[in-house]
């Protein structure tokens, strides 16, 4: 499972390396090398590291492991074809560490940037809401059902095509530099990781790896069924692709338009999941 | 030996403890819910809080919030008994020791936010404490109607095909987890950029979620 965790980690800096290479071009500049974010994570593991005077030391430290937990846990769930109820349950509790992060420094800076990840918690129902259609038409959370099924009928995404789409919001919410990301907005510095630098950011940069590594992988798993696992990559590539573009022709909404246009996300996919329910009742 | 009904929605029973008819349990859901609340409640008992630095508007003054020794006592107190009340709901197998610890975890909430001696942070555990308190009429509500339908409180029995729970029961749980569990209401108030001690302000949220993350798998299962 090790090496299944370095794998990860390292695509994901990779795809986040690429992300900021693509909105860059769209955008008329040269851009970053693609392994830019993985020379990041090197650098700051050998950066000079205290905590501020100000933390609550234990929390701040804390979170940043349990920010690596959640998401190698995450993986493990993925790569064991585990419960997709679990992979949402973890989904949800990275909205601790955000949170945790920004609160245990001290810093205003920091403790805006949690509040509005706190406040942004719309972007997890339109999670909700893919989870429930696809156990609407599957009748398991199990991932190995889930696949299973869509061996026998076809990828889930003609079947429930708005809960792709709720997946593809919820993933571009945690994406860098989205119109969502108003907890990494430059109006409050760097928001909830503004005090965390050298190792501990570092650690982060490792979690946020390997969380767009699990995200696009469980895309891909949910909506396209299994597949060689070459060709999941290049579909996960594409899907960046894809979400880079958005990143780069959207500016960053406010913090209030950022959860209507969750909630109202949210709201569709619930109108078609009622519509379903009533369908398949 | 008991068996658990439904493995398809949060994967095969881990562990089981049986008081009597009352019988916790653990699945690889509620293990995973279990050990994360384990792991901040251990955190409020270990760590210490933050000095919160606050600018002083219209010049460069800022200045940082201590926390006095008796409310730091007071809310480590209040944030140990939620996170107590927390693993009791995660590994709970009966729908009303559930509702009883959801129940607490509202009020050691209110008591986490009360601690500190602001007119507009205790105006708003004022606030929580009505809403906490109007959604104990939905949550327990939810459980008398499991117990009159169906004869049983038992996780165990509800999650079997043989009993169907009633529509109206599974939202009046759902709205009752979502009154105490009172994070949404918290963080939409101005009052949670004023209150520090972030250890146990982030167990409000900690409680809240695994809360919500319970009730969506007992819904979902009955």
């Amino acid at each position: 499972m090790f090496d299944y965790l370095i794998f990860g980690t390292f695509v994901g800096l990779l795809f986040h390396g690429i992300h900021r290479k693509v909105i860059a071009r769209i955008q008329g500049r040269p851009g970053p090398p693609i392994w830019q974010e993985i020379l990041h994570t090197l650098k700051f593991s050998f950066k000079q590291t205290w905590i501020p005077k100000t933390a609550s030391q234990t929390l701040f430290v804390w979170v940043v492991l349990v920010a690596i937990g959640i998401w190698s846990a995450a993986l493990v769930v993925l790569v064991t074809r585990g419960s997709l109820l679990l992979l949402f349950g973890i989904y949800l509790l990275h909205k601790i560490v955000e949170h945790g992060m920004g609160l245990s420094s001290g810093s205003p800076y920091g403790k805006f940037g949690a509040i509005r990840s706190v406040m942004s918690a719309a972007s997890e129902l339109p999670l909700f809401a893919t989870v429930g259609a696809i156990y609407l038409f599957t009748g398991s959370m199990m991932l190995t059902d889930i696949l299973a099924w869509q061996t026998e009928h076809g990828p889930l995404l003609v079947f429930a095509f708005p809960a792709a789409v709720a997946l593809y919001v919820v993933i571009l919410s945690k994406m860098h530099y989205s119109p969502f990301a108003i907890i990494e907005s430059k109006e409050i510095v760097s928001g909830n990781m503004t005090e965390h630098f050298g190792v501990w950011r570092a650690g982060l940069e490792v979690a946020f790896g390997l969380k767009t590594y699990v995200l696009l992988y469980a895309f891909v798993l949910l909506f396209l069924g299994p597949l060689p696992f070459l060709l999941v990559l290049a579909l996960m590539l594409l899907l960046l692709l894809s979400l880079s573009f958005v990143c780069a022709f959207s500016p960053m909404l406010s913090p209030y338009d950022t959860v209507t246009v969750q909630s109202l996300t949210m709201g569709i996919v619930a109108v078609y999941i009622v519509i379903v329910g009533v369908l398949f009742a | 030996m008991f068996e658990l009904p439904v493995t398809t929605i949060e994967g095969p029973e881990l562990f089981v403890l049986e008081f009597g008819d009352i019988v916790n349990y653990f699945t690889v859901y509620t293990a995973v819910l279990f050990t994360f609340a384990l792991l901040f409640t251990i955190l409020v008992i270990i760590s210490r809080p933050e000095r919160q630095v606050d600018f002083a508007f219209g010049g460069d003054a800022f200045y940082t919030k201590d926390i006095t020794p008796g409310q730091f006592r007071f809310q480590r107190f209040m944030a140990l008994a939620c996170g107590m009340a927390t693993l009791g709901a995660m590994m709970s197998g009966d729908v009303f020791n559930f509702t009883l610890f959801t129940s607490m975890v509202g009020i050691t909430n209110i008591g986490i936010v009360a601690a500190y001696r602001n007119r507009h942070v205790l105006n708003a555990a004022f606030q929580y404490g009505i809403v906490a308190m109007i959604a104990t009429v939905p949550l327990f509500g939810s459980a008398a109607i499991i117990l009159a339908t169906t004869g049983t409180l038992s996780m165990w029995a509800l999650f079997g095909p043989a009993i169907a729970v009633p529509l109206v029961a599974k939202i009046f749980l759902v709205l009752g987890v979502m009154g105490e569990g009172m994070a949404p209401f918290y963080v939409a108030k101005a009052e949670i950029t004023r209150a520090p001690g972030a250890p146990y302000v982030l167990m409000i949220h900690v409680s809240s979620l695994l809360l919500f993350l319970r009730v969506v798998e007992i819904v979902i299962s009955m």
